[in-house]
């Protein structure tokens, strides 16, 4: 029996490597349709976004590169329906080297120029690229954004070519930004540079491991809203009506979870029975 | 789907798996693999910082003959960053460095006492003490009122008032709550990492919106590295001589 | 005249004059300062980028020396090489030849390439802070088992199969997250603005000289 409780305390890493496949792509290739309850954080992001009045000028900041795709790029897809879905400029541009690269991803797989969205380039949205140079370059976009990037990154002419930056050129233009991010330059730099002196209201998809850190913005009310990781995301998709990979993720972020507690909890009862045999 | 196209499923497959084998052990189809992402990750940036130099130039730097000037002293300064790889002329090196810390250090010194600090402290002090009609609030508002000012004062190491009973005590607690704290770390933590892997378990089992193209290609990788790396085991154990 | 180049002061002077240069016009409003702090502010994110080969260049000057010396593992310098040049080459932003990032070299390597190592880089550490996390929370005290039970109530607050089965983990788990973390991570923020404010004093008073270490002087 000792070394039954034994063996609950000295599990061999690869066996814990091995549980971790099994409990991930079961659930992948046969989904258990667990369900999903909707909560506050991405009912607040949801309304966040469907109380934007029309007309207004959004800056949408895909801050994450490849690394993120994985937790970040379904909200994306989502923010980004919602937000094609409704009458409001959009300007997306990146402080993080691979946003462009990343937001290129998400027009092969969305187009919105076709139905339903309909929008046209350069009249209802644009894509201004990366600008290097973190916070002092979100300084500058803030201050004039003509002079911070001289070129569109789709079409590469200058920005007084296109209609959507007639009557637009600083953060204080600007209704909202969403940035969907995992570190630095993030929600700190933003609030540094466009809420505290423009007054810009700001709210942030992020991963997981970003969020404990978000709390302190979101009681003060500096943050609208959050949206933490890709349980949240999948809730966004429910709200949405438009099920994607965060969906179809979920079930297997609860098994794994489910793992790393059965083996948490299995640790700590070998461990006190072997302490107990050592008294 | 094109040929070139099934050839970058095939290789994201075998990208991914490769990386994977590291949790058997050491092995070469994961120092390959992590070659490979080295270089492509250091390399990709270029690309995205050169567009913006050039795209500037067409903007407002060829504006006037003043601004030329500056882009060209901004190339000459741009200069003295690969100093760095000389030992005579290193302290060249430092030069632009300074600018971009200099730069770095006062954009966010210009804000950072209201977004950080003053905006925090004037919402810990609107913390409602009595809520009468939500004493769940009222008992968090509280919890607040006193966790906060504790973790504070844990960390402020001066002064001979540390050792005294009330510190202890204020230490006891603030200990507490940031154990509470990192542990809410944790659980985000387990979620961020088995998102990014079940990101990558979605693409080798092809599901939509990802190439199912993805799976034979998965089946066939998987197979082979787990064949040479147990092979390869096996083959060393029967090497040794037997005792 | 090296010699007065070489000097610690120039550097030094360099940062303050950046800072003040940011800082002033934010709370002193000086037309021409002003203008001035705006054109030096774009100015420095050209400098800013074109520090983009120190990467490449320094990673071909470390894993050259181990091609050059065949050094243990030289072959898979040779591949680190091989795909920095390329990867570099293929974005330079030269559309008349056909370079640049919609490059099919660079898409292709990017897409197929840097995608899911990234991924796949990151994703790892699923397994080890699970085996990790299996072997050392373990309730040996009072702060440990705090963090075991506030870790374990913040996995099944995320996890939909637990608040799905009993909405009294998701309560939990929201008080954990809005009253210890939020109170633990204001503390920090706090302190971490003291601590900016600190070092930008100490870098503006020329105290502050960790970022000019390095080379032989």
């Amino acid at each position: 029996m000792s070394s039954f409780f034994d063996k609950f305390e000295n599990i061999d890493r690869r066996w814990i490597y091995l549980l971790s496949w099994i409990f991930v792509l079961f659930p992948l290739i046969f989904p258990l349709g667990l369900p999903v309850p909707i909560n506050k954080e991405s009912q607040a992001w949801f309304k966040a976004i469907n109380d934007i009045p029309n007309g207004s000028v959004i800056v949408f900041s895909p801050m994450f590169g490849t690394s993120g795709m994985p937790e970040l790029f379904p909200m994306t897809l989502a923010t980004m329906h919602q937000l094609w879905s409704k009458n409001v400029k959009i300007i997306v541009v990146s402080f993080w080297a691979e946003g462009p690269l990343v937001f290129q991803q998400l027009l092969n797989q969305m187009n919105p120029t076709a139905a339903p969205y309909n929008k046209v380039y350069g009249v209802d949205w644009i894509d201004l690229g990366y600008i290097p140079g973190s916070e002092p370059a979100m300084r500058a976009f803030g201050e004039d954004m003509k002079k911070a990037v001289a070129k569109d990154y789709k079409e590469n002419k200058n920005l007084s070519e296109f209609p959507i930056m007639q009557n637009i050129n600083k953060a204080s233009d600007v209704s909202l930004v969403i940035s969907i991010e995992t570190g630095t330059p993030g929600l700190t730099e933003w609030l540094r540079q466009w809420q505290e002196p423009f007054r810009t209201p700001i709210i942030v998809g992020c991963i997981g491991v970003s969020a404990p850190g978000m709390a302190p913005f979101l009681q003060s009310g500096q943050l609208g809203a959050l949206l933490p990781g890709l349980t949240s995301s999948a809730e966004y998709e429910l709200l949405l009506n438009r099920k994607g990979l965060a969906i179809a993720g979920v079930d297997a972020v609860s098994m794994s979870h489910v793992l790393v507690v059965i083996l948490v909890v299995l640790g700590n009862v070998g461990y006190f029975v072997n302490r107990g045999k050592k008294k | 789907m094109e040929l070139m196209a099934l050839l970058g499923v095939y290789s994201a497959v075998f990208f991914t798996l490769a990386i994977y084998t590291i949790l058997y052990r050491e092995n070469p189809w994961y120092r390959f693999a992590e070659s490979v992402f080295l270089g492509l990750a250091v390399g990709y940036q270029v690309a995205l910082d050169m567009k913006y130099v050039r795209d500037q130039w067409a903007g407002q730097w060829s504006s006037s003959s003043i601004m030329m000037v500056g882009y060209v002293l901004a190339i000459l300064i741009s200069l003295l960053w690969y100093f760095r790889f000389t030992k005579q002329y290193f302290y060249l090196y430092r030069w632009p460095l300074a600018i971009i810390v200099g730069t770095g250090i006062g954009a966010a010194l210009r804000t950072v006492i209201f977004a950080q600090f003053t905006t925090q402290i004037i919402a810990q002090a609107k913390l409602n003490l009595w809520v009468p009609t939500d004493l769940m609030k009222t008992f968090n508002n509280i919890m607040l009122f006193i966790m906060v000012p504790c973790v504070v004062l844990y960390f402020w190491f001066t002064g001979s008032y540390r050792d005294s009973g009330p510190m202890k005590i204020i230490d006891k607690v603030a200990r507490y709550t940031m154990m509470a704290g990192f542990g809410a770390g944790f659980g985000y933590t387990i979620l961020t990492r088995y998102s990014m892997f079940i990101g990558r378990a979605q693409y080798l089992l092809g599901i939509t919106p990802n190439p199912p193209e993805a799976v034979p290609a998965f089946i066939i990788f998987a197979l082979i590295m787990l064949a040479t790396m147990i092979g390869y085991d096996l083959m060393q154990r029967n090497k040794k001589p037997s005792t | 005249m090296s010699n007065i180049l070489r000097r610690i002061e120039i550097p030094i002077f360099l940062t303050i004059v950046a800072t003040l240069l940011q800082v002033i016009p934010y709370y002193v409003d000086i037309p021409i300062i002003n203008d001035t702090a705006n054109t030096v502010n774009l100015w420095v994110l050209l400098v800013v980028a074109w520090a983009t080969f120190i990467g490449p260049l320094s990673l071909m000057q470390v894993h050259g020396k181990t091609v050059q010396k065949r050094s243990k593992g030289w072959y898979f310098s040779v591949v680190v090489l091989v795909f920095t040049v390329v990867m570099s080459i293929a974005g330079l932003p030269i559309a008349e030849i056909g370079l640049g990032t919609k490059n099919a070299v660079y898409t292709w390597l990017f897409t197929y390439g840097q995608t899911p190592l990234s991924g796949t880089m990151y994703g790892i550490i699923a397994f080890f802070i699970t085996s990790a996390a299996y072997r050392s929370f373990r309730a040996k005290n009072i702060e440990a088992t705090i963090v075991l039970v506030a870790g374990l109530a913040m996995v099944m607050y995320n996890a939909p199969i637990f608040t799905a089965t009993w909405p009294g983990f998701r309560t939990i788990g929201q008080w954990i997250y809005d009253i210890p973390n939020m109170a633990t991570n204001r503390a920090v923020t706090i302190g971490a603005a003291l601590g900016a404010i600190a070092l930008a004093v100490r870098t503006l008073m020329g105290i502050e000289r960790g970022y000019l270490r390095g080379g032989s002087d």
